[in-house]
């Protein structure tokens, strides 16, 4: 299932690093898809995505795409930020479990002052011009 | 070798802005000051510079100039040392495990008598720009600082959770900040000494949501210095004297945030941490005579209070609102004003702990003394409370 695309203006504030192995995850990233990395001994899903897998320490992952929907855990909005991001401030931040169960943090976008905890979410990918990232957003904000 | 460990002096500057800027012709040298705070604190301790066999220091800020500024300052105090001479690094809990570590040198027999010392300038550093780099610690660099996480977004979610979980009310978070401005305003040492009231406190700016500006820690500078030493020395020096009954350390292997769905907000750390403190120290939650939890927002101090079960889960914020956390209350916290009215000078900040411990037991805290004060406990933390080192004191008059 592809993740809905956002435009966003100019660069990213903070430019996350790829690496050989991460260069995978932002390039589906931008393709629309969101990926996690699951173990093929203990089966378990890891993210961020690691060339390992932290809970039996095992070598051999693979990649595995996440439904990207879930539900907000908690959230916040950050009104003092750092220098980098004066630009996007006040900016929402959340928490969500995703159905698969794996929790991941990110930005929370096209959402109301009334979503909070336990609203359904999916996400998305922000791109900007040099690259992606991804945030959640309602699940009926389409 | 092993044996028991007391702090037997301590001395702090307060708390509050001292670095100068950047431009300005006159600045405050970090070795100065850390310098003047070290005779201090030995002449509190009533050991001579010979006896100083360690040194533990916090790792300054890195807007620190003098680089290796450990071994710097031992060459501006002309004081050599036989035991080991540190710079401890370890996030928020960097005070905290200075003071460890000194504690356990000296129980090995590797020193009498040890020192766990350290200053924090960053004042002249905006918080805005101050984030830029703090963004990068607390969270996944590649993963959380692009999304502009920073390290007290994390404790916001915490609050967020817990009103929504506990169906707390906003109001009984705030009345924390309330009661630690108002324990401040007995400390020499708090930066914020002036009272506030609920209404101040809830009609600030916001920070982050739903903390606003009294709820979150200030940017603070600080230097303190723990004399730590062998319980027979601190006999031989025949002054009232604070004994280490007991300490617990746990780290989740986790940093911020667990991609495993879990509770959050339990502060499994500080539950397991304090377990091994009680349990060596041989005492219970309920023998506690005061805490000096380190909580840079209103809701970690809930969170700890309850996680320790100096209140029951839930009832946090609820007890503090009460006056079950202030001074004269059931179980004071943060005597010292803690974090938010104290001050926050991040690496030091958990030296202030241990300052503020030494006061009350041997009883010496003048207006803010809680009475009769026997059993004390520190706590310090890093990350979302990722990790917790605590530790439990008796007064040993």
């Amino acid at each position: 299932m592809k993740l809905a695309v956002q435009k966003m203006p100019g660069r990213r504030p903070f430019p996350p690093q790829e690496s050989a192995f991460t260069a995978r995850f932002w390039q589906a990233l931008g393709e629309g898809e969101l990926l996690a990395t699951r173990c093929r001994e203990c089966a378990r899903l890891t993210f961020p995505p690691k060339p390992l897998c932290p809970h039996c320490w095992c070598r051999e992952v693979e990649w595995a795409p996440l439904s990207g929907r879930g539900v907000i855990y908690s959230h916040t909005t950050v009104h003092a930020a750092p220098a980098l991001f004066a630009q996007e401030a006040p900016y929402r931040l959340c928490i969500v479990d995703l159905d698969e169960g794996l929790r991941l943090a990110a930005r929370l976008v096209d959402a109301g002052s009334g979503v909070g905890i336990g609203a359904r979410v999916e996400f998305v990918v922000l791109r900007y011009e040099d690259g992606p990232l991804f945030a959640a957003r309602p699940l009926d904000a389409r | 070798m092993s044996r028991n460990v007391a702090i037997v002096g301590a001395a702090a500057i307060p708390c509050g802005r001292h670095q100068k800027a950047p431009g300005d012709r006159v600045q405050v040298l970090e070795h100065e000051v850390l310098a003047g705070v070290v005779l201090d604190a030995v002449r509190d301790a009533g050991v001579s510079k010979d006896d100083v066999d360690a040194l533990f220091f916090t790792h300054p800020r890195p807007y620190t100039r003098q680089l290796y500024f450990g071994t710097f300052l031992a060459s501006y105090l002309r004081l050599p040392c036989d035991g080991v001479l540190v710079e401890v690094v370890a996030d928020g809990m960097t005070g905290g495990l200075a003071f460890d570590q000194a504690a356990e040198t000296v129980r090995s027999g590797r020193a009498e008598v040890a020192l766990a010392l350290g200053i924090n300038l960053e004042t002249a550093v905006s918080s805005s720009e101050h984030m830029d780099r703090s963004m990068r610690a607390t969270g996944d660099v590649e993963f959380h600082a692009p999304f502009g996480f920073i390290p007290i977004s994390w404790y916001a979610m915490d609050a967020m959770r817990y009103l929504y979980e506990f169906n707390a009310k906003r109001e009984d978070l705030a009345m924390v900040a309330v009661k630690n401005r108002r324990h401040a305003s007995l400390n020499p040492l708090a930066q914020y000494r002036k009272s506030v009231t609920l209404e101040e406190v809830l009609a600030q700016r916001m920070i982050v949501e739903p903390l606003g500006l009294f709820e979150v820690p200030p940017r603070s500078d600080g230097a303190a210095c723990v004399v730590v030493a062998s319980e027979e020395a601190a006999r031989s020096l025949g002054r009232p004297y604070v004994l280490l009954r007991g300490r617990g350390f746990h780290h989740e292997g986790v940093h911020q945030v667990s991609d495993v769905p879990g509770d959050m907000i339990s502060f499994v750390s500080v539950q397991r941490a304090g377990k091994a403190a009680f349990e060596e120290a041989r005492i219970g939650a309920a023998d506690v005579d005061l805490a000096e939890i380190y909580a840079p927002c209103t809701i970690v101090e809930v969170l700890v209070s309850e996680a320790l079960g100096l209140a029951k889960r839930g009832q946090g914020a609820k007890a503090a609102a009460a006056g079950e956390t202030s001074l004269g209350g059931r179980i004071p916290i943060c005597t010292s004003g803690g974090l938010l009215a104290r001050g926050h000078p991040p690496f030091v900040t958990p030296l202030y702990s241990f300052v503020e411990i030494a006061e009350q037991l041997r009883h010496r805290a003048g207006a803010r003394q809680v009475g009769n004060a026997r059993l004390g406990l520190a706590t310090c933390e890093l990350g979302n409370h990722n990790a917790a080192l605590i530790h439990v004191f008796e007064a040993r008059p």
